[in-house]
């Protein structure tokens, strides 16, 4: 393929080291956070005022993964995952992900990863964490 | 409508009011490229699966498809709107799978079904598990998992 030189670097199957814990920086949740998910997702639940949705840390960790100092993963499809919330998270709180691949395992269209994710506060707790299950891309022939 | 719910946040439904093998079905909604484009926004994440449309005619599903995410997001503001306040209130833990594609313009609705009671974390409280799928127009199950809810007991 021309241009292939040109083409955005991405990090694929083979490019995963298990193991390896990535540091994503951090971001402070707002208010406007709040608003703009709760119109996505048009839930009605009244809430405690200055509460995060639960979904929206992981949300956001998912975006956090790209600021990374790795190429984006080339991720294929999201499978499937497991979460456990295990504190509170509330407007004004910074939160980060910490995450590593556990297992990967070779298949015929690219690579099963599970990959363990902990959303992290200012304090250093872990407020969120669980076990995703990603199909990942095979570095394209050259 | 003046309920319960509008009034203090809670519509009366405890822990004791929920039996497993109890059904709810939401009201649909249809999935718009806004919604892709506002939570590609809000989340950060750009993967060229929701956001190049070019790149997505030549891919297995030849067109941008919703994060996975936003379809699980849009599940749980639909079952808000379909259960009872305790049947999705403070959630504890979730196993979701993401089974096949949701496309522009799909319309999906959430089935859920009460699967299983415990006691919670104290004598106040239980726990529920609810057995969830999210429903596209033609019937298939694009995601589908067990949520776990902390619900609060009656007070005797």
């Amino acid at each position: 393929m021309s241009g292939a030189a040109l083409a955005p670097a991405q990090c694929y199957f083979e490019d995963v080291e298990k193991g390896v814990p990535l540091e994503t920086p951090g971001i402070t949740l707002t208010e406007a956070h709040v608003s703009l998910f709760a119109g996505v997702t048009g839930d009605a639940a009244l809430r405690d005022p200055g509460a995060v949705p639960d979904l929206l840390p992981l949300c956001l960790s998912s975006g956090l993964g790209w600021r990374v100092p790795r190429p984006p993963l080339a991720v294929l499809a999201f499978m499937g995952f497991e979460w456990r919330l295990l504190g509170p998270v509330r407007v004004g709180d910074t939160i980060h992900s910490v995450s590593r691949t556990l297992t990967k395992r070779s298949m015929r269209e690219g690579g099963v990863i599970i990959e363990e994710r902990r959303i992290v506060n200012q304090r250093g707790e872990t407020v969120q964490s669980g076990k995703l299950t990603l199909l990942v891309a095979r570095r394209p022939a050259a | 409508m003046l309920s319960l719910r509008s009034v203090n946040g809670h519509d009366g439904v405890f822990f004791e009011d929920l039996e497993i093998g109890q059904e709810f079905t939401s009201p649909g909604r249809t999935v718009t490229e806004a919604d892709i484009v506002i939570f590609a926004g809000l989340s950060g994440d750009y993967n060229v699966l929701h956001t190049d449309a070019e790149h997505m005619k030549s891919s297995i599903f030849g067109e941008r498809i919703a994060h996975g995410l936003l379809g699980l997001s849009i599940e749980q503001g639909l079952a808000s709107r379909g259960e009872p306040a305790a049947a999705h209130g403070v959630l504890s833990a979730l196993k979701w799978k993401f089974k096949g594609p949701i496309k522009i313009g799909d319309t999906v609705h959430v089935l859920s079904r009460i699967a299983g009671k415990r006691d919670g974390p104290d004598a106040g409280r239980g726990l529920v598990t609810v057995e969830r799928r999210l429903v596209n127009q033609r019937g298939e199950v694009v995601q589908e998992g067990e949520t776990e809810h902390v619900v609060e007991r009656r007070k005797p």
